[in-house]
């Protein structure tokens, strides 16, 4: 699905089918639609005489393809249909029967008319079980289920079965062996930076999985607030849109005006920062939470989805230089946004001499993070007050992670202000950063152990956090300047990469990714990430297999179909 | 039919029909092509390139239809 435009010409239509449209309009369309049968495949045939077997008028064939000619609904094999179009006139456009396409059998060749293919379609959504003429819902047992279901129906406009069946067959001929949940967002104006962050959003493992679980509910979300604007409700959407199986790019319009409800100050067609507006979802879904549950809970105990993803605890060590008294707080957090380290940028460092074997090449991200967490001398005009020494005295203050989140968001600050000359610009530096992030250095335990040199019995809180390992996800990567530049998000689905650019999605290189300036960092802790990789029964719910599910797939993917038997009910087949 | 259909997607037959189809319209031009020129093109080598096992099954399935049928 590369790079296919969404975009596509149709094709012209031949001067005899031009001709014949003049004059016949839609009359004869029309009166094909009570012979056009869909098969459960979606496949649609023509299929007047349900007795007899089709043949063809002169030499009586009935095997290979067959033409159902519109004017007189004669039939007629390849070879023959040009002896009828010459003997009468205006018998120039027929039907494939097998197939429901047009052809012209002066041109001999198969001719488009989207009049004709909407009145084939149209047909067909009708046809295909569930339709109008829909008996009871087989899942109405499951309640909540079957709701999702039509209120997804409302919203596109088709049965879920339905558009699964049609997506499906659509996606086989796409040869789309994209993971579920990859689908283009369209640029609404400058919006890359809302479009990069939701990607990023809607595959965080729990995030993924809470909406795929319905565990937001719109009906009930409007029934108990009353209020027409959730951000929760059209991410909501924007999830089942994009897990929905259809690959054309989605567009997120609604969403964009709740948020610009929600964030008034920002709403323009501007360019906004990836990072603010991430913030801003966040607090947005935080709000509307607390509002419901009517909790002052403070955000470290908020069991908001945005909290329970993203909330994560920082120590603050403020430490009297005199006497060495320690003061400690603790304060929630939903990213650690961190400096760079170059040591040959900012004025500040001009007075230092900087050695010459010293590293000062590329950045890292450990680099980022042993700064964040270094024991940092507040200047003496920040002078604090020691509860010790009962005066102002100089301290450092040292940062350190005292409970690590399940989605680790790492916001990379790129944006370099100078006071002097009053101007800000961007560091256009290139950051190293790993895929499997071990975060153990950075937590407290680790922090304030090492404050007291290199000691082996336990601290307060020394339980091994093997929770610390993280593995990365997405990756939302800026380029241009700081006034005018465009976001682009990387997200890694099983162990592939896929770019992420506005509408376009493609498969990428982790050297791309790699190579990217990188500006905000999405690591979630493994355990998760492995199990959203193998787990993938997280699609959308539905009981019966459809038959097509299990051969769907590009060519690669054939060849690891043809392994296993057809109905597979293995884990490893995605869709299943 | 259908049957027939899935199989050779799965195979991988009707990618390499779609292909030789496409390398012809490429040396062709687009628009000097007709489903009649394909057709005619790929017709022998389709019918020649189908696998083994497919044909097997579904002989079988004919078989066992027509012993069922014939009781």
């Amino acid at each position: 699905m590369c790079a296919r435009n969404s975009i596509y010409t149709n094709p012209k239509p031949c001067k005899h089918l031009a001709d014949y449209k003049l004059r016949h309009g839609f009359n004869t369309y029309d009166s094909i639609r009570y012979c056009l049968k869909t098969t459960p495949n979606g496949r649609t045939r023509v299929a007047k005489h349900t007795t007899k077997i089709p043949r063809c008028s002169f030499c009586d064939r009935y095997q290979g393809r067959l033409y159902f000619c519109l004017m007189c609904s004669s039939l007629w094999c390849p070879t023959h249909i040009l002896l009828h179009t010459q003997s009468e006139k205006g018998h120039e456009v027929a039907i494939d029967m097998d197939r429901s396409e047009l052809y012209c059998c002066l041109c001999c060749d198969q001719v488009y008319d989207p009049d004709f293919d909407k009145v084939v379609v149209c047909n067909q959504v009708k046809d295909l079980p569930g339709g109008s003429k829909s008996k009871t819902n087989r899942f109405e047992a499951s309640g909540e289920r079957s709701s999702k279901r039509k209120r997804l129906d409302s919203g596109i406009g088709l049965d879920l079965k339905k558009s699964k069946l049609l997506v499906s067959m659509r996606d086989r001929r796409a040869k789309s062996c994209y993971p579920l949940g990859l689908r283009g967002l369209n640029n609404l104006g400058s919006t890359c930076f809302m479009n990069s962050v939701l990607q990023a959003l809607l595959h965080a493992p729990p995030l993924r999985n809470y909406f795929l679980n319905d565990r937001h509910n719109s009906v009930q979300c409007r029934k108990r607030s009353g209020e027409k604007l959730c951000l929760l409700c059209d991410i909501d959407a924007i999830s089942s849109a994009m897990f929905s199986g259809d690959r054309t790019p989605y567009t997120p319009a609604h969403f964009l005006y709740s948020w610009w409800q929600h964030a008034s100050n920002l709403a323009s067609y501007e360019e906004q920062d990836a990072h603010e507006f991430f913030m801003s979802v966040l607090d947005g879904i935080h709000e509307k939470e607390s509002k419901i549950r009517n909790s002052g809970k403070d955000d470290g105990d908020c069991q908001c989805i945005a909290h329970r993803a993203f909330s994560g605890l920082l120590r603050s060590d403020v430490t009297c230089i005199s006497c060495g008294f320690t003061s400690t707080t603790y304060d929630p957090c939903v990213d650690i946004s961190l400096n760079m380290d170059t040591s040959n940028l900012s004025s500040s460092n001009a007075n230092k001499h900087i050695k010459p074997d010293e590293k000062t090449s590329a950045s890292t991200l450990s680099g980022c993070l042993n700064l964040f967490t270094r024991a940092e001398r507040l200047g003496s005009d920040q002078k604090l007050h020691c509860q010790n020494c009962q005066e102002l005295r100089d301290s450092s203050k040292q940062l350190s992670i005292r409970r690590l989140p399940l989605v680790l968001c790492l916001h990379i600050k790129r944006v370099e202000h100078s006071l002097v000359r009053k101007i800000s610009r961007k560091i256009n530096q290139y950051m190293q950063f790993p895929f499997s992030l071990d975060m153990t250095p950075y937590l407290s335990s680790s922090i304030v152990r090492s404050k007291f040199g290199n000691r082996i019995f336990a601290f307060e809180y020394d339980n091994f956090n093997s929770s610390a390992a993280y593995e990365i996800f997405a990756v939302i990567a800026h380029s241009g300047m700081l006034e005018s530049g465009h976001y682009v998000t990387y997200l890694r689905l099983k162990n592939q990469w896929y770019k992420c650019d506005d509408a376009w999605i493609s498969e990428v290189d982790e050297g791309i990714v790699r190579a990217s300036q990188c500006y905000m960092l999405f690591y979630v802790q493994k355990l998760l990430y492995n199990k959203a990789n193998e787990d993938s029964s997280f699609v959308r719910i539905s009981p019966r297999r459809d038959p097509l599910e299990s051969t769907a797939g590009c060519s690669q993917c054939n060849k690891l179909m043809q392994a296993r038997p057809a109905k597979d009910n293995s884990s490893n087949n995605f869709l299943g | 039919m259908e049957l027939l259909r899935e199989r050779l997607i799965d195979c991988g037959w009707k990618d390499e029909m779609k292909a030789l189809c496409r390398a012809h319209v490429k040396k062709k031009g687009r628009n000097n092509v007709t489903v009649d020129d394909l057709v005619h093109l790929i017709t022998p080598k389709g019918r020649a390139s189908v696998p083994d096992s497919v044909k097997a099954e579904l002989l079988q399935r004919i078989r066992t239809f027509l012993m069922s049928a014939a009781l």
